[in-house]
């Protein structure tokens, strides 16, 4: 039935090799013991998956129009901008009263919203929770949409629509921010409740404890650990969204970014763009410190 | 009482003390930094809310006329949403592709395991990992802008250059907990480093590989909304579009067309996760 014996060791007689082995080798050897046929056409639906993902890149990039004919050279021209346009940063710029104050805002902005956005999400989380649910019918899938729909829309939309109807100013900016944080730590800490151990909310529910007081003695101290470090790491991302928001006319930063490119003082930009990326770093080593020292703490 | 008796009553009083004491002192540095807290939001609210804000301007009348604007639904906009909806998602998919294969020789930097430099090369590996995450979005468009101007191309290295930092970490990390069996076993019979590579620890990470990409993905169809800011196609340029003329029913109907792809792509991106693990 075989094609003829070739050196490949696929095309050995399957039912004999496999005899030999016991099974654990078996399992080891898995896929160059599946009958030939099998290899075939694994093989062949694996160049199909392959041609069919190079088929949709090229057919993208004639639909979308790209200009390809731009990257040759994208790092050499990049590097020549950069020098010319961008260099030497405006760093006189940013060490002004002003601008540092609009560090002192971003910390601001990034804070209230992280508190608000965690004080939200902890019912949220605890209602969209699969586990421990208080009301499966409604309260369940309610909250998990009002998740997802925080989660979907970018940060950046929420800003522009937080601008159009607060106005301009770091109100609209913790509103937008507030809702990008229920949203990523909303998922992250219902993800923490229905990983815990069901044995404790059994325990409760046994003495006749309601639902808030089995989330209260039962879910809450199990998951505070957990909860901990995902609020220190939503601080650090909700940080990162608001070095930015002012691009979009809220407070902080992002404001002065985009002041500055709009008078096109290509220095300035760069100077402050500089700046974004050493608070962001600041602010990444400094969860991540406290994150670990919290871990050690508790543990 | 004699002296023997007394001795370690008094030493279990100690104890008994130094364990009042350090519940006393965890008790005190709770309510401290709690009070810490609770200062840090008065002092924001009030630096916000009442400092910053113009409530003399903003009133619950205004507010709620702007929101009665976003709520004339432009049903009539759909249809003409379907071709840069499709665009949008092969914006999304270029780059998360293009991400993959710039993430691929960061990932083998700093991968503690494999990295070719030792420390060197390891810490570089990470430091572009960590530079690319840091990185938000919004500036990495305006960055490419200045090199390959405004357009599709700008919004999709922006994109995949922010996808590199999370693609190459959860490379990083599967290479470091690879099998070492199949490559002792790929050594021992003369094989070279690339082979070793190909062969040894690619079948094994490439399953966490494609589901970060199809997570990565999911993701970038979000970013996309805000490449329209740089002139990148979909409906990220639609909606700056509807944006620039005020036109708040157009801006609801295409945010509902976003959350309809992204729904979409939640479906497909769980479905097609499942079908590679």
């Amino acid at each position: 039935m075989h094609a003829k014996p070739s050196s490949d060791a696929a095309v050995i007689d399957d039912v004999e090799v496999t005899t030999l082995l016991e099974d654990g080798e078996r399992a080891v050897a898995g896929d160059a013991l599946a009958p030939p046929r099998t290899l075939r056409w694994r093989k062949w639906k694996r160049d199909l998956v392959w041609a069919g993902l190079i088929g949709l890149v090229v057919w993208s990039i004639d639909r979308l129009d790209i200009p390809l004919d731009r990257l040759p050279g994208i790092l050499g021209r990049m590097g020549e901008t950069l020098m010319t346009r961008y260099f030497p940063p405006d760093i006189a710029r940013i060490t002004q009263r002003d601008y540092l104050g609009s560090v002192f805002e971003t910390l601001e902005m990034a804070y209230l919203a992280t508190v608000v956005g965690i004080v939200l999400a902890i019912p949220l989380a605890w209602f969209a929770s699969a586990n421990m649910s208080p009301s499966k019918r409604i309260l369940y899938p309610l909250s998990r949409l009002a998740i997802m729909a925080c989660r979907s829309v970018h940060e950046m939309i929420w800003t522009i629509l937080a601008v159009s109807i607060l106005g301009f100013g770091m109100l609209p900016g913790v509103l937008a921010l507030t809702l990008f944080c229920v949203g990523f730590a909303g998922k992250l800490f219902a993800e923490a409740i229905e990983a815990i151990d069901q044995g404790p909310v059994d325990a409760m529910r046994a003495t006749g404890a309601n639902p808030l007081q089995t989330f209260v003695y039962a879910v809450l101290p199990q998951v505070r650990v957990a909860w901990t470090g995902t609020s220190i790491y939503t601080w650090d991302v909700v940080f990162r969204a608001a070095t930015v928001v002012g691009f979009f006319g809220a407070g902080g930063m992002g404001w002065y970014l985009r002041e500055s490119m709009q008078r096109i003082a290509s220095q300035e930009v760069a100077a402050i763009i500089l700046s974004i990326i050493i608070v962001v770093l600041i602010a990444e080593l400094f969860s991540s410190w406290l994150r670990g020292r919290i871990a050690r703490a508790i543990a | 009482m004699t002296a023997a008796t007394l001795e370690p009553s008094s030493a279990l009083d100690r104890r008994i003390d130094a364990i009042a004491r350090e519940r006393r002192t965890t008790r005190r540095s709770r309510l401290a930094s709690l009070a810490v807290a609770l200062a840090l939001v008065l002092g924001t609210v009030y630096a916000i809310v009442i400092k910053d804000t113009d409530w003399a301007r903003l009133t619950w009348q205004s507010v709620a006329t702007s929101l009665a604007r976003f709520a004339e639904f432009d049903t009539s906009a759909l249809p003409g949403l379907v071709d840069p909806a499709i665009d949008t998602a092969l914006m999304a998919t270029l780059a998360s592709f293009l991400g993959l294969f710039l993430a691929l020789p960061v990932a083998w930097l700093g991968a503690r395991n494999i990295t070719p430099l030792g420390r060197a090369s390891y810490v570089f590996g990470r430091g572009l990992m960590t530079l690319s995450r840091s990185v938000h979005e919004i500036v990495w468009a305006l960055i490419f802008v200045s090199a390959v101007g405004l357009g599709v191309l700008a919004g999709i290295l922006a994109m995949a250059v922010r996808s590199v930092g999370f693609i190459s970490k959860v490379i990083a990390e599967a290479i470091e907990d690879v099998q070492p069996g199949p490559i002792e076993a790929i050594r021992a019979v003369g094989g070279t480093k690339f082979q070793i590579l190909w062969y040894g620890i690619v079948p094994q990470v490439l399953p966490v590989v494609l589901g970060t990409v199809i997570f990565e993905w999911d993701i970038n169809i979000r970013r996309s909304t805000i490449m329209g800011l740089v002139g990148a196609g979909g409906l990220g340029l639609v909606l700056f579009r509807e944006m620039a003329r005020s036109n708040y029913g157009g801006i609801a109907t295409v945010l509902a067309a976003v959350l309809a792809l992204i729904i979409v792509g939640e479906f497909v991106s769980h479905y097609a996760r499942k079908a590679i693990i």
